[in-house]
């Protein structure tokens, strides 16, 4: 997905020529994936891909920290260090979250989170 | 002395032992495990409420992530005031389920997650906090396996709270980029520097924190998760989720909104007024509708989060605002954790959360009734508990900021609360039952009366919380100008 996306939008920044400012780029880069990730949460059913859609979230802020640190003139190790706790933090919840769909699939067989409606008001 | 950091080691130390423990030493050390996990919480307990009396900000050994101050203290006291109890009460509630020495290492990482997230000042510490306040109580929303309504809470819970901590990173990460720092000290030195083209993107990075710390401050519109979570998972983690999570929750926005609403006070404040406004509505007018006493807690926990928001929305113009609001979130905190852990007593005794069940209650468990009575009384803020007070203190807080219309709005609302309340306790005390008499469990029902004990003291002296309350909001803003 990342390269689906980033490809054409670094291409056409290339093709404007705006390279003055390549720190667009990732910003847009990660808005995109930002846009992906609420999509796949809105549209989707199945509780993996909605995992899959938190963790693109995730990602599109790990791409902005990485970007924004290198964009100032002293570097910045903050921006690293914050996205290497992200991506250790998203693979701990990626593991707590995969137990808990395996436990609801044992259970009903199925995984669409639009089935699961025995908690009514 | 470095409360933080001494209480952060006193709880790990139990937490990451205790299921060791269990492997070791098989069935048995179930008990020890349940001793260590309240000795930890008690040692803690003491250790902050020394430090919350103390108001100077005291030093700290990472002074940069952790400040020891009387804020961090005050609201790290509250949730492990509430974990104490949601542990002594799992004693019974959670008798004869597999692998309960994890539940209680859970509990503590959780109380972990909290007290970092009181205390923390730097974006790093309060994302990671946040994330270690947030993964065990997924897990301990699904503890009972087996069983469909618990995990189908997990699954609910686990989606939106991922959610939560996904867009909340978001919004630190644009944060960062704006300011070059992810301490709040630094950040609230350098926002005011940077140039007006930033402008759209501090807004779009503080909705997407206020987005974030929303999904678990349970304000409307990221509420819908609430009433499924609260209702499925077992009922003393109902407690712990409302008491505690939220209030760590309130901790961290304060910290966060310290330091961005002197950007654009009037146009944050309009928004936040509004979300508070629609909070508190729709919390109170879904809770007239429901049949479960789980479900009817949930929206009146949202509700609640309306009010409190109300000390968030006036920050700026009024120190009542803070006040009210730490008052009014230890008060809470009491409050809900008592109501909710009679809840589930009742279902623990009954097998039930239906408000049917509740039915002339009082003549099979008179003592459970009562101290639920007496709860949900000081959460419909009936004049001599405590309730009352801080929310006046919050009505008060924002006719002085001039939000005059927020304070009417409030006071309506109360005036609905009161009549779902009411009709719990109308069942409990006049209505005929068919149960037979039940025996109510002894640490169950001591820490009912503690709780019960603690609403009605700091209802009959309002001054003592008022105080410290007063003194924490002004040591707090002396350091923090807003």
């Amino acid at each position: 997905m990342l390269y689906l996306l980033s490809v054409p939008l670094l291409w056409l920044n290339l093709r404007i020529g705006d390279l003055l400012e390549p720190l667009i780029n990732y910003f847009i880069v990660s808005l995109a994936l930002l846009c992906v990730g609420v999509y796949g949460l809105i549209a989707k059913r199945n509780a993996i891909r909605l995992l899959f859609a938190v963790e693109i979230i995730i990602n599109a802020a790990i791409i902005n920290f990485v970007a924004f640190a290198r964009y100032y003139d002293t570097p910045l190790i903050t921006g690293q260090t914050f996205s290497l706790f992200a991506i250790a933090l998203a693979a701990t919840e990626a593991a707590v979250g995969l137990a808990i769909i395996v436990q609801a699939f044992r259970l009903n067989n199925d995984i669409d989170v639009l089935e699961l409606k025995r908690l009514r008001g | 002395m470095d409360t933080p950091l001494i209480v952060l080691i006193v709880l790990t130390s139990v937490a990451v032992t205790s299921p060791l423990y269990g492997i070791i030493f098989g069935k048995k050390s179930l008990k020890y495990v349940q001793y260590l996990t309240t000795l930890s919480l008690l040692i803690s307990l003491v250790l902050l409420i020394s430090s919350t009396l103390s108001l100077t900000p005291q030093e700290s050994t990472v002074p940069h992530l952790l400040r020891n101050d009387s804020l961090g203290s005050f609201f790290s006291l509250m949730v492990i005031l509430v974990t104490l109890f949601v542990t002594i009460t799992s004693f019974d509630y959670m008798k004869d389920n597999s692998n309960e020495n994890i539940y209680y290492s859970l509990l503590l990482f959780t109380a972990i997650g909290m007290t970092m997230l009181s205390f923390a000042v730097d974006l790093l510490v309060i994302f990671v906090a946040w994330e270690l306040m947030s993964l065990p109580t997924f897990i301990l929303a699904g503890y009972n396996k087996r069983d469909k309504l618990s995990n189908e809470a997990a699954v609910k819970f686990f989606i939106l709270g991922a959610l939560s901590s996904g867009i909340l990173l978001y919004g630190i990460s644009l944060m960062f980029g704006i300011t070059g720092s992810t301490n709040l000290d630094i950040i609230s030195q350098s926002l005011p520097t940077v140039s007006a083209d930033m402008l759209p993107f501090i807004i779009f990075s503080t909705i997407s924190m206020l987005a974030g710390l929303g999904l678990k401050l349970s304000i409307v519109p990221f509420h819908m998760w609430i009433p499924d979570a609260y209702e499925g998972s077992p009922t003393t983690i109902s407690a712990l989720l409302s008491a505690a999570t939220k209030k760590a929750g309130f901790a961290a926005a304060i910290r966060i909104f310290a330091v961005i609403f002197p950007i654009f006070s009037f146009d944050l404040a309009l928004a936040l007024s509004i979300v508070a406004l629609v909070t508190m509505t729709v919390g109170n007018l879904a809770a007239l509708t429901q049949k479960s006493i789980t479900r009817m807690l949930a929206y009146s926990s949202i509700a609640q989060a309306g009010y409190l928001l109300i000390g968030l929305v006036v920050l700026p113009y009024s120190d009542l605002g803070l006040l009210g609001l730490l008052y009014h979130s230890f008060n809470h905190a009491i409050l809900q954790a008592s109501a909710f852990l009679a809840a589930a007593l009742v279902r623990l005794k009954t097998s039930s959360s239906s408000l049917d069940s509740y039915n002339g209650l009082s003549k099979v468990m008179p003592i459970t009734s009562f101290c639920l009575a007496l709860s949900l009384l000081g959460l419909a803020g009936i004049p001599p508990l405590n309730g009352f007070w801080s929310k006046l203190v919050l009505f008060a807080a924002a006719v002085d900021g001039g939000y005059t219309w927020l304070a009417l709005a409030g006071l309506v609302n109360s005036a609905i609360s009161v009549a779902y309340y009411l009709l719990v306790i109308k069942r409990m005390y006049m209505d005929e039952t068919s149960l037979k008499s039940i025996k109510e469990p002894f640490l169950f029902i001591s820490i009912l009366v503690f709780a019960s004990v603690v609403i009605i003291v700091t209802g009959l002296l309002p001054n003592i919380l008022y105080n410290i309350s007063e003194d924490i909001t002004l040591s707090f803003l002396s350091n923090n100008p807003v």
